[in-house]
């Protein structure tokens, strides 16, 4: 039980973090980097304490960790490349 | 150890349970997956607006990301009480699962309302499906996108939990049943914190 009110305030101090970050005047790379870090330990400890995925066995734990993610990030990598291309030639044909 | 190695072969060659959970814990997880992907798809194209869009709206002028984290603290909170009332389950204390199963339901309700304003003062400041006063007209359309799909979730939850609630109440609801329930609600968290992160932040 004490796990998970521990997850709850974790949870809503990297919230707090991260609207404080916003406001900040933070260089854009490292907001971003730090942005995707505090989303991913958000997440992860919703997926490890409240879902209990890490009391799981390995088959279900690497279905969820590994191939959702992996699934997801090609699917943004495999069409943003397109999306600059085409942002690029837009942009030359505004000018 | 010779015998750990065939638990560990047997595991992985099939046989009668070999992810050692039950079909219906199995089958919640496969659904949050392929669930998971549904949103992945559309984040991934949320992305690739983003990467087009030469105007995207500054977030923190449109929306009031205190409101928004507001609701953030309203689902984190309703995932907490969902935790304990899986917990108080499994130890048989099914009253007390009921009671927290309640309070999830009431985080779930508080949660759409706020998101119902939030929609209410977009929509009276102009904003639509192909249109908005912000600038890229595809800001509109991703945000009813990503929010709405998520809202019908969260109302999907909350009717699955309130009807989990009353069960638990008659005494006819059983450990598994709420966990499965808590399960689906956890997702729709998850779900949120790359919603708030990758939509209402970045």
């Amino acid at each position: 039980m004490k796990t998970y009110w521990t997850t709850w305030a974790i949870l809503l101090v990297l919230t707090v973090v991260m609207l404080w970050a916003d406001a900040a005047a933070i260089p854009r790379p490292a907001f971003v980097v730090f942005m995707l870090a505090a989303m991913a330990t958000k997440a992860s400890m919703i997926a490890a304490n409240f879902m209990h995925l890490r009391l799981e066995r390995a088959g279900i734990i690497l279905t969820v960790i590994v191939g959702l993610p992996v699934v997801a990030t090609l699917l943004y990598v495999l069409i943003a490349p397109d999306a600059a291309r085409i942002h690029q030639m837009m942009a030359a044909a505004l000018r | 150890m010779a015998q750990a190695a065939q638990q560990a072969a047997d595991r992985w060659s099939g046989g009668v349970c070999p992810f050692d959970a039950g079909w219906r814990k199995v089958m919640m997880w496969w659904f949050i997956v392929t669930d998971g992907l549904l949103f992945a798809g559309f984040l991934a194209s949320y992305g690739y607006a983003r990467l087009l869009s030469f105007d995207w709206p500054d977030q923190a002028s449109v929306f009031s990301l205190r409101y928004i984290a507001a609701m953030t603290f309203v689902l984190i909170t309703s995932s907490a009480t969902m935790a304990t009332a899986v917990h108080a389950a499994r130890e048989g204390r099914m009253r007390a699962a009921g009671t927290f199963v309640l309070a999830t339901v009431a985080g779930g309700a508080i949660f759409l309302g706020m998101q119902a304003f939030e929609w209410r003062t977009l929509i009276a400041e102009g904003a639509r499906l192909a249109v908005n006063p912000w600038g890229d007209r595809a800001f509109g359309a991703f945000f009813f996108l990503l929010t709405g799909f998520h809202g019908s979730h969260v109302l999907t939850g909350v009717i699955i939990l309130a009807v989990t609630a009353i069960r638990a109440a008659r005494g006819l609801s059983k450990p598994d049943g709420i966990e499965m329930a808590g399960l689906y609600w956890h997702f729709v968290d998850l779900v949120w914190v790359f919603i708030f992160t990758l939509f209402y932040l970045l």
